[in-house]
């Protein structure tokens, strides 16, 4: 305390942020800044040179199409369409207000997949075989071409007949989709990856299900990708669910799980790698 | 800020008690016990001088007074101990810190969207973190107090009383004012007595004046000063020989050493450099902690974030910016010197005056036991016309002077036979010099001197029987004695006397010169005279030693020799020379006061002595070196009056206490100022304490070292207290700051060797441990400013602070030291400071910001090779940190959910602090060294901080490869390529300090130089 008393009264007070007499600022001349701001210009110059450099090289070692590394993908995480809000999907079938904006997003989420427009860009794979596409040693193979996924695959939930999604009749459907993960192969023998949902709770019934495609699966056919810079078209498979009779009223938690031959269980933590869990509740108003 | 004004009240009134306690004892010390006739004191308390107290009255007396003991100085409770070690700058900090996360985690659980429990881990970590850091800097408070409480002496001390006419033995506790106690040789005081009967009485009062001389005691009252009058003994003083009974006129606290005791108790505490060096530091960390925590939280909450974010911000920076483990680092590099300097017989009491002593500029020195040897010894002999030096060292392995000559055989028989010290017995394996001795101190010098040179005393005067003696009193000056010769057939006896020099030669006619037996002329009582003054001017004591042969007719065998009467020939005797003895100085100390001023540290002789005595022994010692001269000197030289000489001429200077009350606080300033070698003689123990307040007022960092109870007030005031271990008064080692255990002036050399290094090691370490608060910044900055995901948790960067790298930054307080540090001058405590601009500009802005880029390079790049591009990374947090989003796109094309994302995020916290590690095992090595180069200093000589390397880099792949870490501590395992990254930025860092160091060696006091040499 005495120490930094006796320093302002020498300086007097503000002399030490301005000190006319010496003409520094504080405790530096203009001479003396410009010097030491030079300095750490050249010095920071040089850094942010080395910075830039370094970063210039680790970019170049990368691959414009494959990622270097998928150390967190290995178990590919599972998604739902709609969203809803945080995953919860809550309606009344007679209100029409409390469904519309799911139906709409699956609208736009489903329109890629016309058929018009997947016969237009995609082909017409052979089913249950991966539909593989390597690049020979000197040539990238590209752009590279990708199957056709036909709205019409999920039939009741296509949006074509039904344009509410089922909403509208208590009978909701939800899109199930497995993230995109650069080259994996999801099962082998020509088993495909297919969707199961149960209740979270035993004691909550969910009532009868329908899947589209009737076989809940992700057909090999549409494996593996080769990223969005290779594969532009590239047509995600769905797997539609519908809850044919859920209980009125009641607080469901659904989860929805891919099974697969190759995928490895998702992580403890990771409530989506490889299943989702997600909340409906039709209520009567 | 209030607080601490109130805190400076309440200092400002405990000095104003403080003097008052002083004016206090002043008025007490005016007793008049020691005038009074016995009747009158009898009167007094009660007593008879014959039956001594009644022991119902006693118990009375006991209940109103209390026991008789020095009641110990109030400590600190010990939970205002704890507390305090929790309630520091940055502690203050932590818990801010630590209550934001608890509101954080409250709040998110409160509106139930919790993410992780993140918040609330980081709470109690933090808390953790600063009540083990408490807890360990309590420990080590603790520990050295221990060593304190060890010293205590528990046996109790025995009294012999005399109550109801009926003498009993109790505890001297038990002793109240009034009691009749009677002392013999051996003893020690039980309190303050006024003497009533004394029969040879002698009491050492060194523990209490610092004078080394015996005083005898009797019951006349010799002085109006109850200090120097003859009739009182003071508790804790020593009898010597003799038996006496007296009346206690005070008892515990109220005896003189009690107040002394309490006026050093008054003495505030200094604040020690280093704590005010700390404080200083910390207190800019901790605002600059806040001033950038509150800037970005301010920034924050203008780019749009919700308050909350900005506070868990805030919080964050905080975390980031303080260094958690610095005040762990500097207590356990502290500790570690400690522990270098108790092998060195050193004992530090408080960790911080480890470093104190490397500022010491001036050392006050007491002289007795500390300087010197505290034991009397024959120094010098004058035989045959010649002055001859006897061997003064502790352990006998100086020069020794010729002893073939006839005179010398019969001095050393004068000296030998008319001695009565005796050896104790049982001690024949003992070195001479430390046998324990009856007798007073000359008699026990002559003892030692002839047992060393004739061999075995005991035996030669057991073969020249004793007939009778004289023993030495204060009339006759002398002393004597008559034995029967060796050889049986000669009949004559021989009588041998010693005693003041010019008493003897009154009673001699004839001298020995190399055996033959001349009369004394004038020429030989000239060169006498010049001999005798010129060993007293030594500050020696001298005697004279004569002897004659008594005529066998006129003395012959079974003659009744009467010692009262002195019916036998006392005059006109042989001379045979003279012996002059002192209290030699260690033969260490020469040197190291030497060493001192090489290292420019002025010795300063404090001393209760003579100032004759203190300044041959100063003079001996090199505190006056050669060819200084006092003012005095000059005058006698020159042959002019004192007045007229300019002080300025004179290099040294000897003040006694006379002088000292008569000078000024400004004279003394003034003295201090002009004469660079001081000796103060006759000095009282305020006077002590004057001269260490002027050191100070002098802008000195003041040692004082003491060892009796007169010292203690000083030896509080000082910065650094040193008492004796051996020699030391419980009073003055419970003032002091440290303890030599071997009494050893030569220690604290080796003490302010040590000192120094640690300070120059503390810099290497707090600048090693600020650098990485840069790193561990700027991925907050850069995360609220450019919204990247988070690059570094907080969690991860408390265990870089506390885990990591911890043994590294102590390890550096194993360095040697770059130049030879004995050599320059004590550092200015106003400009050389731990933490200059330098050191933190350095740190922060050259050798951090190299790490920062470090970090950020691996992070990119562990970024990319996941599949998320640099300039995909700008913008990205909001999204990124969206727990609901679990198909999130990466550059791509491929989907993350939020749980692989945060893993990723993991990652990143993981390649961060690997950057981080690796930059800092480069700028551990820099630290080595701030001048020399690194490979000057020699890479591997500290093998601690070798291994210390080692530590950190198993420590952190053990961090990142456990299983389990990634849900525990975020750590995740990563690529291997990934440790490389930061190696380029690694060799910069190392590359840049060898040109900053050459650059600062090639041109001293250049630009250059300047800016970049902290």
């Amino acid at each position: 305390m005495s120490g930094k008393d006796e320093q302002q009264k020498d300086a007097g007070g503000w002399d030490y942020i301005w000190n006319p007499r010496t003409n520094e600022f504080l405790g530096r001349t203009a001479k003396s800044w410009g010097l030491i701001l030079s300095f750490y210009l050249v010095f920071y110059l040089f850094l942010a040179g080395m910075f830039v450099f370094t970063m210039y090289v680790m970019l170049l070692t990368l691959d414009d199409f494959t990622p270097t590394n998928q150390d967190r993908l290995v178990t590919p995480g599972l998604m739902i369409r709609p969203r809803g809000e945080l995953l919860e999907l809550r309606f009344s079938p007679e209100n029409t207000e409390t469904w519309d904006a799911h139906a709409q997003s699956l609208d736009t989420f489903l329109e890629p997949y016309d058929d018009i427009y997947q016969a237009q860009t995609n082909d017409d794979c052979v089913p249950d075989q991966f539909f593989i596409q390597e690049d020979s040693v000197e040539v990238r193979n590209h752009p590279k071409r990708s199957c056709q996924f036909n709205r019409t695959v999920l039939e009741e939930c296509s949006g074509l007949q039904d344009r509410s999604y089922g909403y509208q009749s208590g009978q909701p459907c939800v899109l199930i989709k497995l993230n995109r993960v650069i080259g994996m192969l999801p099962g082998k023998e020509g088993l495909s990856p297919y969707v199961t949902c149960a209740s979270k709770k035993e004691d909550v019934n969910l009532g009868q299900l329908a899947y589209f495609p009737s076989n809940a699966a992700f057909n090999l056919m549409y494996y593996p990708y080769y990223g969005k810079r290779a594969q532009v078209n590239y047509t995600q498979p769905l797997v539609a669910v519908k809850f044919m009779n859920l209980t009125m009223n009641q607080d469901v938690a659904v989860e929805c799980v891919v099974v697969s031959n190759t995928i490895a269980p998702g992580a403890e933590r990771d409530k989506f790698a490889g299943r989702v869990s997600f909340k409906l509740r039709v209520s009567d108003q | 800020m209030f607080e601490m004004d109130g805190d400076g009240k309440g200092k400002k009134s405990k000095k104003e008690k403080k003097k008052e306690r002083l004016e206090g004892m002043k008025k007490e010390m005016d007793i008049d016990d020691h005038e009074i006739t016995i009747e009158e004191l009898e009167m007094r308390y009660d007593t008879s001088i014959k039956k001594g107290l009644t022991s119902s009255f006693a118990s009375q007396v006991l209940e109103r007074d209390g026991p008789n003991a020095l009641r110990p100085p109030k400590g600190t409770p010990e939970y205002v101990k704890f507390a305090r070690q929790l309630a520091g700058g940055l502690q203050c900090l932590m818990w801010v810190a630590a209550s934001i996360c608890f509101i954080a985690f409250g709040i998110e659980l409160a509106r139930g969207n919790l993410a992780s429990f993140d918040n609330l881990y980081l709470a109690i970590t933090l808390i953790s973190v600063v009540v083990v850091t408490g807890c360990f800097g309590y420990y080590q408070e603790f520990k050295s107090t221990n060593i304190i409480a060890s010293f205590k002496n528990l046996v109790p001390q025995q009294a012999l009383v005399i109550r109801d006419g009926q003498k009993n033995q109790i505890n001297a506790v038990d002793l109240v004012v009034g009691d009749l106690v009677e002392i013999k040789g051996g003893d020690g005081v039980p309190a303050d007595i006024r003497i009533i009967f004394a029969q040879g009485c002698k009491v050492d009062n060194s523990s209490l004046t610092g004078e080394s001389e015996p005083q005898s005691k009797t019951p006349e009252c010799t002085h109006e000063n109850p200090l120097e009058t003859r009739n009182i003994a003071f508790f804790s003083t020593t009898c010597l020989e003799g038996v006496a009974n007296g009346i206690v006129i005070n008892t515990g606290d109220r005896t003189i050493i009690g107040r002394i005791a309490s006026l050093a108790s008054g003495v505030g505490n200094e604040k020690t450099p280093i704590a005010i060096e700390i404080e200083h530091f910390v207190d800019i960390i901790a605002s600059l902690a806040i001033a950038f925590g509150f800037t970005f939280f301010v920034v924050a909450m203008f780019i749009g974030y919700e308050f909350l974010e900005a506070m868990i911000f805030f919080m964050a920076i905080v975390v980031a910016y303080v260094p958690e483990g610095l005040l762990a680092t500097v207590t356990v590099c502290l500790s570690l010197t400690a522990k270098r300097l108790a092998r060195k017989n050193c004992v530090v009491k408080n960790l911080e005056a480890v470093e104190t002593l490397g500022s010491t500029s001036v050392i006050c020195s007491d002289k007795t036991g500390t300087l010197t040897q505290n034991r009397m010894t024959v120094a010098h002999l004058w035989f045959d016309n010649h002055v001859h030096a006897a061997d003064t060292t502790e352990d006998q392995s100086g020069q020794s002077f010729d002893q073939s000559s006839e005179t010398w055989r019969a001095l050393a028989r004068i000296a030998g036979l008319c001695n009565r010290a005796v050896f104790r017995p049982d001690q024949e394996g003992l070195p001479v010099p430390r046998r324990l001795v009856v007798g007073d101190a000359s008699e026990t010098a002559l003892l030692k001197f002839t047992e060393l040179t004739i061999g075995n005393i005991m035996v030669y005067r057991d073969r020249f029987n004793k007939v009778v003696e004289v023993p030495f009193n204060s009339t006759n000056k002398f002393q004597l004695s008559v034995h029967e010769l060796e050889d049986p057939m000669d009949l004559r006896y021989l009588l041998v006397m010693k005693g003041a020099p010019e008493r003897i030669l009154e009673r001699c006619s004839t001298i020995l010169i190399k055996g033959q037996e001349l009369s004394m002329d004038e020429h030989l009582k000239e060169s006498f005279q010049t001999a005798q003054m010129d060993l007293g001017g030594l500050g020696e004591r001298v005697l004279g030693f004569c002897y004659v042969y008594l005529n066998e007719k006129e003395f012959p065998r079974g003659y009744k020799f009467d010692s009262d009467e002195m019916n036998f020939t006392t005059s006109d005797l042989c001379f045979a020379g003279l012996i002059s003895m002192i209290d030699p100085p260690r033969a260490t100390v020469p040197d190291a006061v030497m060493k001192c001023r090489t290292a420019g540290i002025r010795v300063v002789m404090v001393t209760g002595d003579h100032p004759i005595t203190a300044r041959a022994i100063a003079a001996n010692v090199g505190i006056i070196s050669e060819g200084s001269e006092t003012v005095e000197d000059i005058a006698i030289r020159k042959r002019i009056p004192v007045e007229q000489v300019n002080k300025s001429d004179a290099r040294a200077c000897v003040i006694n206490g006379g002088q000292l009350k008569d000078m000024s606080s400004e004279d003394l300033d003034e003295a201090l100022r002009s004469h660079p070698e001081m000796v103060f003689a006759r000095t009282s123990p305020q006077q002590k304490l004057i001269i260490v307040e002027s050191c100070q007022r002098l802008g000195s960092i003041v040692a004082v070292t003491g060892d009796g109870v007169n010292d203690s007030p000083a030896l509080k005031k000082a910065d650094i207290g040193i008492a004796m271990g051996i020699a030391g008064s419980d009073a003055a080692k419970n003032a002091a700051d440290m303890i030599l255990l071997d009494d050893n002036f030569a220690s604290i050399v080796t003490g302010v060797e040590q000192g120094r290094l640690i300070f120059d090691n503390l810099k290497k370490s707090i600048a090693y441990t600020l650098t990485k608060n840069i790193p561990e910044l700027t991925p907050y900055l850069i995360y609220i400013t450019v919204s990247v995901p988070l690059p570094l948790g907080c969690i991860t960067i408390l265990f870089i602070e506390l885990a990591t790298d911890i043994y590294p930054s102590v390890s550096l307080a194993y360095e040697k030291a770059e130049s030879d540090i004995m050599n320059l001058k004590p550092r200015n405590p106003r400009r050389d400071r731990l933490v200059n601009e330098a050191l933190a500009a350095y740190s922060y802005f050259q050798i951090g910001a190299i790490q920062s880029f470090a970090g950020f390079t691996d992070y990119f790049s562990a970024m990319a090779q996941e599949g998320w591009y640099p300039l995909m990374c700008v913008g990205l947090r909001a999204h990124w940190e969206n727990v609901h989003l679990q198909d999130m796109q990466d550059s791509y094309g491929q989907e993350w959910t939020f749980g692989q994302r945060l893993y990723q995020q993991y990652t990143c916290y993981t390649v961060f602090f690997v950057s981080i590690e690796i930059c800092q095992i480069s700028d551990v090595l820099i630290r080595k060294t701030r001048r020399l180069s690194v490979f000057q200093q020699g890479f591997f000589r500290n093998k601690v901080l070798v291994s210390a390397i080692v530590f950190q880099l198993l420590l952190g792949n053990l961090l990142c490869y456990c299983p389990g870490m990634p849900n525990i501590f975020n750590f995740m395992p990563i690529r291997v390529q990934w440790w490389f990254i930061p190696v380029p930025y690694g060799i910069l860092i190392f590359v840049y300090d060898e040109i900053r160091k050459l650059g600062v060696r090639r041109n001293p006091g250049s630009w250059w130089d300047k800016e970049l040499y902290y």
